[in-house]
């Protein structure tokens, strides 16, 4: 390493710092550099694969902890009381005891942020040492290095099943096609194969050496499905885009293996699509700061009060020997040590405000999301997934929704699709084979427990090739057996599980087509062949091969279809049962088989690719036969019609969407030469772009889609299990729920009919998107509101994702309630608008999934998630917190300030310090967070039973103004009981502080304790454990403290004092009489729960019942509440 | 960015396992009674059934206890006599207003009937506030526990002027109190002294644990500095508004000087409010076993302590004790109140809770 002056490294570092931030990037191979110095590398700017996730160094770990930690404004008070206390006029404590709260609060935290970093550091370190193949100019072969080795610039070689260590550029593949399948379930939880392409114009034989040319890439960004980049080998320039990037995270299948070259190391994709857990702020917490703010003035009037000691002062005729001057010998005038008395008070009583509350509220909910994340109800088999909690702190807000806003695809359907009617040349064929099979089936799925889904088929005797038919029959059965006994879960088997293949075809249709096959020659002409062949080419099912290792059930000819969308899959099902097979597909052409057994293989001249704009996507083929240019074009409804001329079988359109199916039209045009070879100029620049890349695409595709004909069809997107009774639960708990879909109205409709979200009597709104728009224009919009108050259910039907978050917004604002989207697929912006949002992780898309707050597998979760968790987290935290602030007013705040009273106003405590600081930190803490994450005021059962019982916590809920003040009245008159029984019977006695303080601890403990215990609604061993530990620990460590502490913490010395008290019966007198007195209004309580039952209460007597007496009693007590008038009540 | 990052390493595992085929649901939770909320519990509710007897039982519990208290309490005798002298005409009027050191003044008591014994004789102060926080801190538990060396909390009383450590140091001791008592009895015409006993009235754990003297014998070499082995070169000083040093508290009995005097332990527990009293003898129980005969005595006070710079007053009490400590009507009134509260609100509370129960029967 040669010397360099600091002007060179200096000039080194800002180069380093352009090139990387340049829009774009030129990286060049690092094999003719390979063994030089760091300085000659070309892509030396650029950081290498390595990964750090660590926030710190084992060096910098305390100061950068702290720095993060006192981001936390309440860590900063506390600090700053801590610091007030080391100045001598104003202290309370001895400094240093001040400190003890603050540190074990950072320590605390400070450990477990080590503990997160340790083990990212371990994960770190284990990933990082991945081994890969990199390729060496002087082994003249890949040799395996360690993932921490790939830099940018060099060519890394992948090997089926493995993961993909950075973001490669896909120079080469096994494949003669120049194909690579990736699989990208770590980066978005897609489980189909995606399809990945070399770049084009580097050849088969493809040598690391010899490329010689520059990759010009965009500079990173986080979006997943979009790249855009050139290579110049040789001055020409060969665009290249996402679907030649292989992306870090994924695994590479049906591919033998691949070579790539890197582009992206350390920043790739997936990297910057990881951002942390979302911060949202809970209904709950919001109150809860309103509360705090009323504690501050609390605080500062209490302050006032002990500040106005000058007072009395003032009335002193003289010094008093107990008045004792600061060390330079003068007392300081009654204003200026009033004045200190202030602050000494702020120190005194700084536990008013709760600081601690903000810790336990996290530990708590860091409780309830581990026993939510742990539910097994909550947990799919079929994709092996749990509830993913992705926001930490609202799990209160699920017992407080008032308002669902759902979208239909992948949320409240299963987003698995079935062929299940046709319209050809303006003939329906309704498939009713299907039908009657879904019907002969339905007992069966609703008998069995929903997780086998399989459709057992009919025999049939339909079958061109009736024997093959059959072998795939028995060969699906033993796939399926082998599936249970190996418990393969759904999600390896994508869109290639058995429901889809099994598509009966109709009878009159197949009919027809084999009157055509028969008739030979004349399949140009022919639309049904044309229908079925267009269904067949156009799409992008990949065809996979059996050398995969992934188990996925194998159809008879061992081909398996996976597809990005679950409709694409469908439709090639679908003609499969029709004969016309999908044998193989590659970026150039496209093998069918025909019914008659004869193999076409049509050249595929381009694939316009699927867009939300456009809504629709084309591929341009060339007919093996005709050599005719044919385009067919596939979308929805809508996207298609306005491409037509006349509107063609709109009738059956029409029918399909009243039942409920998803209509998608196939059209078909034959393109001339001459303008598709005009056509191809253009499409070549816009591919080659840079800039405006996608515009431009999008615009040669608009281009050539254009005057279509029509061919048709339906298919059926089933409901999700149990969502008509999740549905109903919902409605019952209070909610209303939305659906707002894209669809047309009529399948909105039929579909909010079978999920039971519409009942014929009910008062229901169904809107389009257009007239959406204007009811939501802000003149109209406060009448829209209130039209949509009074409706039982809302249907919005055609509304774009815009609208979806604009309706969600303008619900959450005008009616001030909390609401929550969910959504399985793409519609991030109205998951972002509610107060949650929900993630279904479904089959496509999984930006809502990412997006989410809550993720989960099935929309029938939502009812346990929100009915029995939501209720359960809310009740719990809404409880633990008022008791909070019932407690530090209590024992701590009032009991001291009412002694500065009888000790003129000095700050002083009757309890030793550390006592103090003990009782807060260690006696008194556990119990609340155990009862803020363990509580059960009602058990799941009820809950689920009675979804009325929801509505306890809607609107206020239980947490309400007057809450607080009461507990806070509660406070202080248990702490005057506390306070003043033991000092009616000391008055005017020998007793000494330490003395009179032990009996006001003491029962101060057994009154909160006591209390948190008529709170608590169930008592499991962990509460008896955390109560009678924590009595046990606070004698313990009294009693060892006070014996040996002889001189441990002057001035204070509480030597022997427990002991002598706990060896006098007043003692035991004065703290059952304390504490008995303290506790008396808890009859009203006892009072009110036996005269006017709330719901709650009623319940809780309920679930004392055995199991089918409850049943009963449930059944009963529903149809006599008329199934929704439950009062709201409070619990506490 | 690191959570769901490692959320992607963790289904990286979950792959490579379902690979490997031998774990199915890598994911599936626990099924675990804790995880699943599913302890058996115990769900109280606290109905009528439950209460109305249980605060019955309490009541007449509290009742019972209550008696007890209150029928004790009524047996303690209490003889209170005040005598800051604040108000002309009562005896100690003189003494109040000079500035005489040890000025002398009598009170006479009666007693009516026989004071059984034991007898505590305690002093009281009223509108004095041990408990203030910057006086409390002012003593140095080290130095009472035998290192003489003042700490810095007793400034300014832990030097003098001339930069001598003052022992005992801080505001606690220097303003100990200083009146004493001697009591005779009038038997036919003639003083009799009762013989106080002046022994065990401070906390045993004081006396033999807390406070300890150094280790000179004499004690006297401690203080003065000649022979005493301590590093200091100054002589101790008492503190300023004592007249005798610590270790000529109690001429009489050596084991009773320096750190280790009753009257001073007894000082040094600070009171817990302003209107406190302290033990300051027991009467002999050698010589009069049965307690104080009835007849005239007559208290002899050495007036020193001044109480009017905070509109204080002394005096002095005489109380036999029980069970229950010294007389306290107060907690056998409060359990007999509660007690009947708790009867009488569960006798409501049937009442309210049978209208309601059983309707139909009005």
């Amino acid at each position: 390493m040669t010397w360099k002056s600091p002007v060179a490294l200096v000039r080194e570092a800002l180069q380093g710092q352009r090139a990387r931030e340049k829009d774009l990037r030129s990286l060049m191979s690092n094999l003719p550099y390979e063994g030089l110095e760091k300085g000659k590398q070309p892509n030396r700017y650029f950081p290498s694969n390595a990964i750090k996730t660590t926030k710190y160094s084992l060096l910098l770990f305390i100061p950068m902890n702290l720095y993060e930690q006192f981001h936390r404004l309440a860590n900063i008070y506390f600090v700053g009381l801590a610091i007030l206390n080391f100045i001598p006029v104003v202290n309370a404590f001895q400094p240093e005891v001040a400190l003890i709260p603050i540190c074990i609060i950072l320590s605390l935290t400070a450990l477990k942020d080590a503990w997160e970093d340790f083990r990212r550091y371990q994960s770190d370190k284990k990933l990082n040492n991945t081994p890969c193949f990199i390729y060496s100019r002087k082994e003249k072969q890949f040799v395996e290095r360690r993932w921490k080795d790939v830099r940018v610039g060099d060519f890394v070689k992948v090997v089926c099943n493995e993961t993909i260590p950075a973001d490669l550029l896909l120079l080469y593949t096994s494949d003669p096609n120049g194909v690579c399948l990736i699989e990208t379930a770590n980066l978005d939880g897609e489980t189909n194969l995606k399809q990945r392409t070399a770049v084009s114009g580097v050849c088969n034989s493809f040598e690391p050496e010899s490329f010689n040319g520059i990759v010009v890439c965009e500079k990173p960004n986080n979006n997943l499905n979009h790249f855009k980049c050139y290579e110049k080998p040789d001055n020409q320039k060969v665009g290249a885009g996402i679907e030649s990037l292989l992306l870090r995270g994924c695994t590479v299948r049906n591919t033998d293996h691949a070579v790539g070259f890197v582009v992206y190391a350390h920043e790739t994709k997936s990297m910057l699509n990881n951002s942390g857990p979302r911060y949202k702020r809970s209904k709950l917490e919001r109150r809860l700061n309103i509360d705090v703010f009323f504690c501050f003035i609390l605080l500062f009037a209490m302050c006032l009060i002990g500040a106005l000691h000058f007072i009395w002062l003032y009335a002193l005729p003289g010094v008093p020997p107990y008045l004792v001057p600061p060390a330079n010998g003068h007392l300081d005038s009654p204003n200026l040590s009033s004045f200190y008395m202030f602050f000494t008070m702020i120190i005194l009583l700084q536990i008013l405000i709760p600081i601690s509350l903000y810790v336990s509220i996290e530990l708590v909910k860091i409780g309830q999301i581990f026993l939510i994340t742990n539910d097994i109800d909550l947990y799919d088999e079929e994709t092996d997934s749990r509830i993913q909690c992705k926001a930490l702190n609202i799990t209160e807000d699920l017992g407080q929704i008032e308002y669902i806003f759902s979208d239909k695809t992948g949320t409240l359907t299963e987003n698995k699709m079935v062929f299940r009617r046709c319209s050809i040349m303006g003939t329906e064929y309704p498939h009713k084979e299907n039908i009657r099979l879904a019907v002969l089936n339905e007992p069966e799925s609703e008998e069995e427990v929903i997780y086998n889904q399989d459709l057992q088929p009919l025999p049939t005797g339909w079958s061109l090739e009736s024997e093959e038919a059959n072998s795939e029959d028995t060969h699906r059965h033993g796939s399926r057996r082998k599936s249970k006994v190996l418990g393969t879960t759904q999600s390896d088997v994508a869109f290639s599980s058995p429901l889809e293949t099994e598509v009966i075809p109709d009878r009159k249709l197949l009919q027809q087509i084999s009157r055509t096959g028969s008739s030979s020659r004349c399949q140009k002409i022919d639309p049904y062949l044309e229908f079925f062949l267009a269904l067949t080419i156009c799409n992008t099912v990949v065809v996979s091969m059996a050398t995969t290792q992934r188990r996925r059930p194998l159809t008879s000819d061992n081909l398996r279809y996976e597809a990005e969308s679950p409709d694409e899959a469908a439709l090639v099902y679908a003609t499969k049962a029709y004969g016309f097979t999908l044998l193989a597909r590659t970026p150039d052409s496209v093998t069918v088989r025909l019914p008659s057994g004869e193999v076409l293989v049509f050249e595929v001249l381009d694939t316009l690719t699927f867009d939300s704009n456009r809504k629709r996507m084309s591929v341009l083929v060339r007919h093996p036969i005709t050599k005719e240019y044919v385009l067919y074009t596939k979308g929805a409804d809508y996207a298609i019609m306005e491409l037509l001329g006349t509107p063609y079988a709109q009738r059956h359109l029409d029918c399909y969407a009243k039942e409920g199916l998803r209509t998608l039209c196939i059209a078909k045009k034959v393109v001339s030469e001459a303008v598709y070879k005009h056509w191809l100029v253009e499409r070549q620049r816009a591919l080659t772009a840079i800039d405006n890349r996608e515009v431009l695409i999008m615009d040669t595709a608009v281009q050539l889609e254009t005057n279509l004909t029509l061919l048709a069809t339906g298919i059926e997107d089933r409901l999700q299990e149990n969502v008509p009774d999740t549905i109903m639960a919902l409605r019952q708990a209070g909610i209303k729920v939305w659906v707002l879909t894209g669809d047309k109205p009529e399948t909105a409709v039929n579909i909010g009919y079978a999920c039971r979200l519409l009942e014929d009597e009910d008062l229901v709104l169904v809107i389009d998107g257009r007239t959406l728009t204007m009811a939501l224009s802000p003149d109209l919009r406060g009448d829209f509101v209130d039209l949509a108050k009074h409706c039982r259910s809302v249907l919005c039907c055609r509304v774009t994702p815009l609208q979806k978050s604009r309706v969600v917004k303008v619900i959450r604002e005008k009616l001030k309630v909390m609401t929550l989207a969910v959504d399985g697929a793409n519609d991030v912006n109205m998951i972002q608008a509610a107060d949650i949002g929900i993630g279904i992780s479904g089959q496509e898309g999984m930006q809502a999934v990412m997006a989410s707050d809550f993720a989960i597998s099935r929309f029938k979760h939502l009812k346990k998630l929100l009915l029995v968790h939501g209720h359960w987290c809310y009740t719990r935290l809404a409880n633990m917190i008022i008791y909070f602030f019932y407690k530090n007013v209590q024992a701590y705040v009032n009991l001291l300030f009412w002694y500065q009273f009888f000790c003129g106003f000095s700050g002083s405590t009757m309890i030793d310090y550390w006592l103090l600081i003990f009782f807060n930190l260690f006696f008194t803490s556990l119990p609340p967070i155990m009862f803020g994450i363990m509580d059960r005021d009602i058990s799941a059962e009820m809950l689920l039973g009675v979804p009325e019982l929801y509505k306890t916590g809607q609107g206020e809920g239980d947490y309400r103004f007057t809450t607080f003040w009461v507990s806070i009245l509660d406070a202080f008159y248990q702490s005057l009981v506390c306070f003043f029984i033991p000092y009616f019977v000391y008055q005017d006695s020998d007793i000494d502080m330490f003395t009179f303080g032990t009996p006001l601890n003491t029962t101060a403990l057994f009154t909160i304790l006591l209390h948190l215990s008529i709170e608590i609604k169930s008592w499991t061993v962990v509460h008896w454990v955390v109560m009678l530990g924590s009595v046990l620990f606070y004698f313990i460590v009294t009693l060892a403290y006070s014996a040996t502490c002889v001189t441990c913490n002057p001035p204070s010395n509480p030597y022997w004092v427990l002991q002598n008290q706990m060896a006098d019966p007043m003692f035991y007198l004065i703290c059952i009489l304390s504490t008995v007195v303290a506790l008396l209004p808890y009859t009203f309580h006892v009072l009110r729960n036996s005269i006017a039952l709330s719901p709650l209460i009623e319940a809780k007597h309920l679930d004392r019942l055995d199991p089918s007496m409850r049943e009963e009693w449930m059944k009963e007590w529903r149809s006599y509440r008329g199934g929704g008038q439950v009062q709201r009540s409070t619990l506490s | 960015d690191v959570k769901s990052y490692r959320k992607v390493q963790e289904d990286d595992d979950a792959d490579g396992a379902r690979v490997g085929g031998n774990e199915k649901f890598t994911n599936r939770p626990d099924n675990t009674a804790f995880t699943q909320q599913r302890l058996p519990a115990w769900q109280p509710i606290l109905s009528a059934g439950i209460v109305i007897p249980g605060f019955v039982l309490i009541g007449l519990a509290f009742i019972g206890v209550g008696v007890a208290l209150f029928v004790t309490s009524r047996s303690i005798q209490v003889l209170e006599r005040d005598y800051t002298g604040d108000e002309s005409g009562t005896p100690c009027a003189s003494c109040a207003n000079s500035n005489v050191q040890n000025c002398i003044c009598t009170l006479n008591i009666t007693v009516e009937t026989l004071f059984k014994g034991p007898v505590f004789f305690y002093y009281g102060l009223s509108n004095y506030f041990q408990n203030y926080r910057r006086y409390g801190t002012s003593k140095d538990d080290n130095q009472l526990y035998g290192v003489l060396n003042p700490s810095d909390n007793c400034a300014p009383y832990a030097y003098n002027s001339n930069n001598q450590p003052i022992v005992p140091c801080g505001s606690i001791a220097n303003s100990m109190f200083n009146d004493t008592f001697k009591l005779y009895q009038t038997v036919n015409g003639t003083r009799q002294e009762v013989s106080l006993d002046g022994k065990g009235i401070a906390w045993w754990t004081d006396y033999n644990i807390k406070y300890r003297n150094p280790t000179n014998n004499p004690l006297k070499d401690a203080f003065n500095g000649s022979n005493s082995g301590l590093f200091y070169r100054n002589f101790l000083i008492n503190p300023i508004y004592w007249s005798k040093p610590a270790y000529e508290l109690d001429t009489s009995d050596p084991s009773n000087n320096g750190f280790v005097n009753q009257d001073f332990l007894v000082w040094m527990r600070r009171a817990a409010l302003p209107d406190f009293r302290k033990l300051y003898r027991r009467i002999s129980q050698d010589k009069y076993p049965d307690g104080l005969p009835a007849g005239n005595y007559s208290l002899e006070i050495t007036y020193n302590y001044r109480v009017y710079r905070f509109s204080g007053k002394k005096k002095v009490v005489f109380s036999n004790v029980s069970w229950m400590g010294g007389k306290n009507e107060f907690l056998g009134i409060a359990y007999l109140v509660v007690g009947s509260m708790c009867v009488f609100m569960s006798i409501v509370m049937l009442i309210v809770y049978a209208k309601f129960k059983f309707p139909d029967e009005e």
